[in-house]
């Protein structure tokens, strides 16, 4: 009896401290497949997917900040190769480190702004987004008519509780409480105007929204494994790889700056940019999130993003806060300043001025 | 007989083709991951296929042309430029500095704005102005003194010539008639223009012009505050810095601040939204 319990103890404890490893027998016995699979391919379709082991090695490699020098040049190595197969052109994956003494801000002048939605599609072009089904894109330009608050004065005096069919429960109906709040709903703004309209129209104004790469980034809190965090620069990232596509954080940024690859991602080969960086723009695949990371693979070089050089008014400003004769905090010390949902408590280091 | 048997016909065809048509929707129905907006994944597949557009422009269409020339950063196979398929502007820097020259001297001032000059490039003005062009010397193949006589005074009078620029020299819209020609263009050197204390100041240097009027807006542009610049975001690294010109007409500035233009498509609306302003649409509670 007593040797019986033991024994099934054992073996249960067996069973749980090897799950891992028994995971990653799965994981090899199934690479093996994989391989087996391809080898046959490989004879009549050439290299479309080069290398099964490196699919394996992948599906068991671990968070990259945590990495090794040796495991991050070995992911490197996997991804440079099976991308430059997959797009038919020499493609490099970057680790640059984050740089020393630079915290990363972007400001925004929506006195400025046309919404020619110029930065939505230069974005698109450097970051390797997915064009069509599903269509992402990282800034999203909200079209707002001037002079509206996001309740109606008239409606102040309304809206008090009211005796209904259920009872004196004081249910509150009418006034401002259907008006809006909370996701991008700014009364009437409009992002989907099309492109057959002129812009500017003088009774609205517009501006673009991406990822604000807040100090208390909500997204970073929300997420159960760490995929994504806060890099050294303040920019928010995350690691593709580790990200199990939970869409947490899709649900907890107030917005609307995470996209998520509902199917596989569309991007045509001729307009890949080979240019990428681990955590920033190189391909993703289905089921992660992605995000803007201030083009981590300009930034990092010391190049401006994407969406400032696009922007044919120059209503886009990039630099580093530290600096004190950096663009922006030029444009913090001098010009009326804000920052888009303050009151969500996300501190962003993305600043809409008044210039 | 005859005039029964069409009837029938048709109602055995009307019948086959419901058939056919339930077939389908069922078909249709199935599929339940088909993709609502067909029509905008269509256009985007198509947009993103197409030929790339060669004769792009910049801040102002005609004013700050551009062309697409391939492989400019062989490293990564960039061309200089990549444009819009729709608007032809220009969305994308492979190198954010081709066909550039130094910005030049830029006067020093007393005040703490001065500029980050140090790396600062420019993409000259002067090929891009139409008459400059037309002859060896520039303007002076005309204006040279003989073959349009040098004005005897800097008096405003009506003159037959570059209407299309300025439609008419007595009412230019800059400056609400307190200005004329020969207040920004130099009487006696037409490649040059002339500041208020008659210094001569060349087409690729505009600022220094402006400036001497638009003091406030020239302060924050030499701070950069105003204005474009791409290539590093370093404070003293190398950058690309946009002139007046490039983005303002001074000719018309009066009248059109600035042209409208039509903006690059929209995302497709999400799964499910049949009309984007929906917060107008639907006025009940959600």
């Amino acid at each position: 009896m007593s040797h019986k319990e033991t024994d099934n103890s054992t073996k249960k404890d067996n069973a749980t401290t090897s799950r891992r490893n028994f995971l990653k027998k799965i994981g090899i016995a199934g690479a093996a497949a994989l391989m087996s699979d391809n080898a046959s391919a490989d004879v009549s379709a050439g290299s479309s997917n080069p290398d099964a082991e490196i699919t394996a090695s992948e599906w068991l490699q671990g968070h990259f900040v945590l990495m090794s020098d040796e495991e991050k040049k070995n992911a490197i190595g996997r991804l440079e190769k099976r991308y430059t197969a997959q797009y038919g052109k020499k493609t490099t994956v970057s680790d640059a480190p984050p740089l020393e003494g630079v915290l990363f801000g972007y400001a925004l002048d929506i006195s400025k702004c046309i919404g020619c939605r110029r930065c939505v599609h230069a974005c698109v072009k450097e970051n390797n987004q997915s064009r069509y089904n599903p269509v992402i894109q990282w800034i999203q330009v909200m079209k707002i008519p001037r002079g509206n608050f996001a309740f109606s004065a008239e409606k102040l005096n309304e809206g008090f509780p009211k005796s209904s069919a259920m009872g004196d429960y004081g249910v509150q109906v009418g006034g401002n409480a259907y008006a809006p709040v909370g996701g991008l709903s700014v009364e009437h703004a409009d992002s989907y105007y099309p492109a057959d309209e002129k812009v500017p129209d003088k009774n609205f104004f517009y501006v673009p929204v991406q990822c604000q790469q807040c100090e208390k980034p909500p997204c970073v809190k929300a997420c159960p494994v760490r995929a994504t965090f806060r890099d050294p620069n303040g920019v928010v990232l995350i690691d593709y790889n580790w990200c199990i596509g939970c869409r947490m954080c899709q649900l907890a940024c107030p917005y609307q700056a995470r996209h998520f690859n509902w199917g596989e991602p569309n991007l045509p080969a001729e307009e890949m940019n080979p240019k990428t960086h681990y955590f920033g723009n190189r391909p993703r695949m289905r089921g992660v999130m992605e995000k803007c990371t201030f083009c981590l693979q300009r930034t990092r070089e010391g190049r401006n993003p994407a969406c400032l050089e696009a922007c044919p008014v120059g209503a886009r400003k990039f630099g580093n806060l530290l600096d004190p004769d950096s663009d922006v905090r030029k444009i913090l010390a001098t010009k009326k300043v804000f920052r888009f949902k303050d009151e969500m408590s996300t501190y962003p280091k993305f600043f809409y001025y008044i210039g | 007989m005859k005039l029964q048997s069409a009837p029938v016909t048709i109602i055995i065809a009307l019948a086959l083709l419901a058939v056919v048509a339930g077939g389908l929707a069922l078909v249709g129905g199935l599929d339940i991951r088909k993709e609502k907006n067909p029509g905008d994944n269509e256009l985007a597949k198509a947009a993103a296929t197409a030929q790339p557009v060669t004769n792009c422009f910049e801040s102002r269409e005609t004013y700050s042309a551009v062309a697409r020339t391939e492989n400019v950063v062989p490293q990564y196979g960039y061309p200089n430029v990549k444009c819009s398929n729709t608007t032809s502007g220009v969305l994308w820097y492979g190198d954010p500095f081709d066909g550039t020259i130094p910005m030049g001297e830029m006067p020093k001032v007393a005040d703490e704005t001065q500029g980050d000059f140090v790396n600062a490039v420019v993409k000259p003005r002067e090929p891009r102005l139409t008459y400059f062009n037309m002859g060896p010397d520039g303007c002076a193949t005309c204006h040279n003194g003989t073959i349009v006589p040098f004005p005897k005074d800097k008096t405003p009078r009506l003159i037959g010539m570059h209407q299309d620029i300025v439609a008419n020299s007595l009412q230019l819209m800059h400056g609400r008639g307190a200005l004329w020609c020969l207040d920004c263009h130099s009487a006696t050197n037409r490649n040059r223009l002339l500041d208020r204390r008659g210094n001569e100041i060349t087409f690729n240097q505009p600022q220094r012009l402006c400036g001497s009027c638009h003091g406030e807006k020239y302060i924050d542009w030499r701070e950069g505050i105003h204005g474009k610049r791409i290539g590093e975001w370093k404070t003293g690294g190398k950058k690309r810095w946009w002139v007046c010109t490039e983005c303002h007409n001074p000719h018309t500035v009066q009248t059109i601040r600035f042209q409208p233009i039509n903006p690059e498509p929209p995302p497709p609306l999400p799964r499910g939204m049949k009309i984007a302003d929906y917060v107008r649409g639907d006025q009940s509670a959600h």
